[in-house]
């Protein structure tokens, strides 16, 4: 009940005008910057955080919440209009959102997400508020062995993820393996396959091969297309809503995918790519028509959008409870709440209770400002589908440039922009998934370090990897992972044959 | 052919000159005044570290104080532990206006080989700040002291696990071989340190590893709240106040070594003699401020200040100490 006393004064400071302006300036911005490819919530919040010397702690954090989330609103954006996703979390949303909009349902796609990001936001809020403090302290739990474990778990969502040929999603998780493996190693400080380039000492950050893969391939795949006559403009636009039958689709999967990004955002660590990309494995393994998703499932947008939104609410509890940053955001929103002369820590809550419940007050109000400033939005944004494509991609290669140097400010991941887009084109040249290496970058290293340290803390015991109920768990459900779309394909060909013989 | 190639050649020769001459044109004009125009303050890491905080803080410092009164905007330059920003200054030779922060891994990369550079290759201006490194445990462990810790390694050196953030070679493992070296440890090599990313306090509490490595302002919260106790600090003095004060040095531990985890603002290399002096003057003057006394202490900084020659000395003596421990634990390479 005391939560609720210190929601309502949270409420008091959120409502204030100027508070209500910040949050919609923030959410907006956010919006924005998440659609532009390669700037992400940690850029826009690092761009904020000059202004927020001039701002009271309030006001900075409420409007650096609002950045955060607003990029998970945004990030889909181009992720279903023209397959480019704005930063890791929204790639999940190109699985089936740039299908439907070549089905033509690019509208109920963007109305999905938002509405999915809405309740995803709403949801993970009102659970922070009930349980912040138990949710970062069972968080702990989580130790090298059983990081490791989840990360596996999440790798095997390949399995599910390489529509067809299982050995080609197999291939391509290898060479994203390969390329997480770039740069100092942590654990011994050895340089690999650096070949003495100092930018790729600190690894390929996997943003640049996100643009790369799906900027610059959509790029080239339309240009091809251009040639061939074959790329169509859509002309006429309809209303940005949803379906009845489409919502009752979707609702099942936005109410499991929110709890879920919500706990995986809550693990220093994982972040809101994971929890997307998890849910949506999550989704399609428990479908009953798993052969839609990749073709244009609307709850394969609904999914991810719901959990990436509840992740980036997730984040912000080991920074808050614990001053501990979970995420590349959370770290920058961290020096800023220190720069602000707050010190994060479990004592904030108690010490700065009306700045921190004024921030967690104004996430309601910021999702739902949110909601309705991106549904309008979005029907300015679809008409990005009628401009021409002599136009549309040049643009879209720029954008791509100047996302990519915004990363780390290097020229360096120009050279790396190219190389991985011409390795994405004839990687769907010869029809292998990107998406398994997508994956496989992005949680590779956190992968093999987990392991190495578990290792290490273990004096070399494996054992360490089933020593716990939370381990043993993880491997069950990785298990079933693999086996049920396995089970499911097995049941449907025999199905199918019964069929042929009857 | 020949011809062109002498005319090449001498033109290679003489361009340097006319460019110096042109400088030193352009230096005569501000030695009146300077600074004129933007500065440039650069974190040689992402927006949110320690280095873009105390670049960002000495920035406002400056400003509120009027210290100095042109812009000085920040950008940030990441990459390779600030090695990428290193070689990126080795193209701004003789510049006055490019102020960066650095701290101990300006000496560790090149020790590490990540890169050829160190502090050899721009201009120190002054040490500011300091933090120390802590060593901290779960609030049950069964260690109490510094001492129990050095004990068990002495008696089983695979007995206490050791966390920090930085990689195997760098900062938070250094810190705490110094100590266990001083302590008298013996085969420093076999010690495990295991290398985390932002989460190593979670790690510690969360009882996988035994012993966090780390820079006291970043457990702060976590060790006023008692979810963590501190074993000892390494500051030659006892820091902070409250909880703080209470931690006790290695030396009343009767290790008697320290570890000061500094920073300091560097110019270019080569960065003219006006530049230098005015950064020397102005920096010291702004330590005595109250503006900058209110931002260490916001910050939990302590004051470090050396002047520009001390402090080069202070490099050398620094890089001999790493290059000690490195050496010890097989990890040297440049």
């Amino acid at each position: 009940m005391d939560s609720l006393m210190y929601l309502l004064n949270g409420f008091t400071v959120a409502f204030a005008p100027m508070n209500i302006m910040w949050v919609t300036i923030g959410g907006v911005l956010g919006t924005i910057i998440g659609m532009l490819p390669g700037l992400g919530p940690a850029t826009g919040v690092a761009v904020l955080l000059p202004l927020t010397f001039t701002m009271g702690p309030e006001a900075a954090l409420i409007t650096m919440g609002g950045v955060y989330y607003g990029a998970m609103y945004g990030g889909s954006r181009a992720s279903i209009l023209i397959n480019t996703p704005g930063d890791g979390a929204a790639v999940a949303a190109t699985f089936d959102g740039y299908p439907m909009t070549l089905k033509g349902k690019a509208e109920a796609a963007l109305a999905i997400s938002a509405i999915a990001s809405f309740i995803g936001g709403i949801f993970a809020t009102l659970v922070m508020v009930a349980v912040a403090m138990p949710v970062a302290r069972f968080a702990l739990k989580f130790g090298p062995a059983e990081y490791f474990l989840l990360f596996l778990f999440a790798l095997s969502a390949t399995a599910s993820m390489s529509k067809g040929d299982r050995i080609k999603g197999f291939i391509s998780m290898v060479l994203g393996l390969m390329v997480a493996t770039i740069g100092i190693d942590a654990q011994s400080g050895v340089k690999r396959f650096t070949f003495g380039i100092l930018e790729l000492q600190s690894g390929i950050d996997f943003l640049v091969i996100i643009i790369a893969i799906y900027a610059l391939g959509e790029v080239f795949k339309s240009f091809q297309n251009i040639a061939e006559g074959k790329k169509k403009v859509q002309k006429e636009f309809g209303r940005i809503w949803i379906s009845k039958e489409e919502w009752k689709r979707c609702v099942w999967p936005i109410l499991r995918s929110s709890p879920l990004g919500f706990f995986i955002g809550a693990l220093p660590g994982a972040g809101g790519t994971m929890a997307a990309l998890m849910s949506y494995n999550n989704e399609k393994s428990l479908s009953r028509h798993p052969e839609e998703f990749g073709e244009g499932a609307i709850e394969g947008v609904a999914a991810p959008e719901a959990a990436n939104n509840a992740a980036s609410v997730g984040a912000m509890i080991p920074m808050l409870t614990l001053g501990i940053p979970g995420s590349g955001t959370t770290a920058v929103m961290m020096g800023a709440l220190l720069m602000l002369g707050l010190q994060p820590g479990p004592m904030l809550f108690q010490q700065q209770s009306t700045v921190i419940w004024g921030l967690i007050a104004s996430m309601f109000i910021g999702n739902i400002i949110l909601a309705f400033v991106n549904i309008p939005m979005a029907g300015l944004l679809v008409r990005v589908l009628a401009v021409p494509p002599k136009i549309l991609y040049p643009i879209v290669l720029g954008l791509a440039f100047v996302g990519t140097y915004a990363i780390s400010y290097s020229v360096m991941d120009f050279y790396l922009l190219i190389i991985f887009g011409v390795v994405g084109y004839f990687l769907s040249k010869a029809k292998i998934p990107a998406t398994p290496m997508i994956l496989a970058i992005i949680v590779g290293n956190n992968m093999e370090q987990s392991f190495r340290r578990a290792y290490k803390i273990s004096d070399g015991s494996l054992s360490i990897f089933w020593s716990s109920p939370l381990a043993i768990a993880l491997i069950i459900i990785t298990v079933l992972s693999v086996i049920l779309p396995i089970i499911g394909d097995m049941r449907k060909k025999r199905a199918a044959g019964k069929g042929q013989t009857a | 052919m020949k011809k062109t190639l002498l005319l090449f050649t001498a033109l290679l020769i003489l361009s340097p000159l006319a460019l110096t001459a042109m400088g030193q044109q352009g230096d005569s004009d501000q030695n009146v005044q300077y600074p004129k125009g933007n500065l440039d303050f650069v974190a040689p890491s992402g927006a949110g570290g320690g280095w873009d905080l105390t670049i960002r803080t000495t920035a406002k410092a400056l400003k509120d104080t009027g210290l100095v009164k042109v812009p000085m905007p920040v950008r940030n330059n990441p990459g390779a532990g600030g090695s990428v920003h290193l070689a990126s200054l080795q193209e701004k030779k003789g510049d006055d206006k490019t102020i960066t922060v650095y701290s101990p891994p300006l000496i560790l990369t090149k020790l590490a080989g990540t890169t050829d550079l160190d502090y050899n290759n721009v201009t120190p201006l002054a040490r500011l700040i300091a933090d120390y490194a802590v060593f901290v445990v779960k609030a049950d462990s069964p260690y109490k002291s510094i001492n129990d810790v050095m004990n068990s390694l002495k008696n089983d050196v695979k007995s206490v696990k050791i966390g920090g953030t930085s990689s195997a070679g760098s900062m938070d493992h250094l810190q705490f071989l110094i100590m266990a070296k001083a302590a008298g440890v013996k085969n420093l090599r076999d010690i495990d340190y295991v290398s985390f990313d932002d989460s190593g306090a979670a790690q510690v509490m969360g009882g996988h590893i035994d012993l966090f490595s780390t820079g006291l302002s970043e457990v702060l919260g976590l060790i006023q709240s008692g979810d963590l106790r501190a074993l000892a600090q390494t500051a030659p003095h006892r820091v902070g106040e409250g909880v703080v004060a209470d931690i006790p040095t290695c030396m009343e531990a009767g290790i008697s070594a320290t570890f000061v985890n500094w920073r300091g603002l560097f110019g270019p290399p080569e960065m003219p003699e006006y530049a230098v002096n005015y950064w020397r003057e102005t920096l010291g003057k702004l330590r005595l401020t109250p503006e900058w006394e209110a931002a260490r202490k916001t910050n939990g900084w302590d004051d470090a200040y050396l002047d520009a020659p001390d402090f080069k000395e202070f490099l050398v003596q620094a890089d001999n100490e790493f290059r000690d421990i490195l050496n010890e634990i097989g990890m040297l390479q440049n």
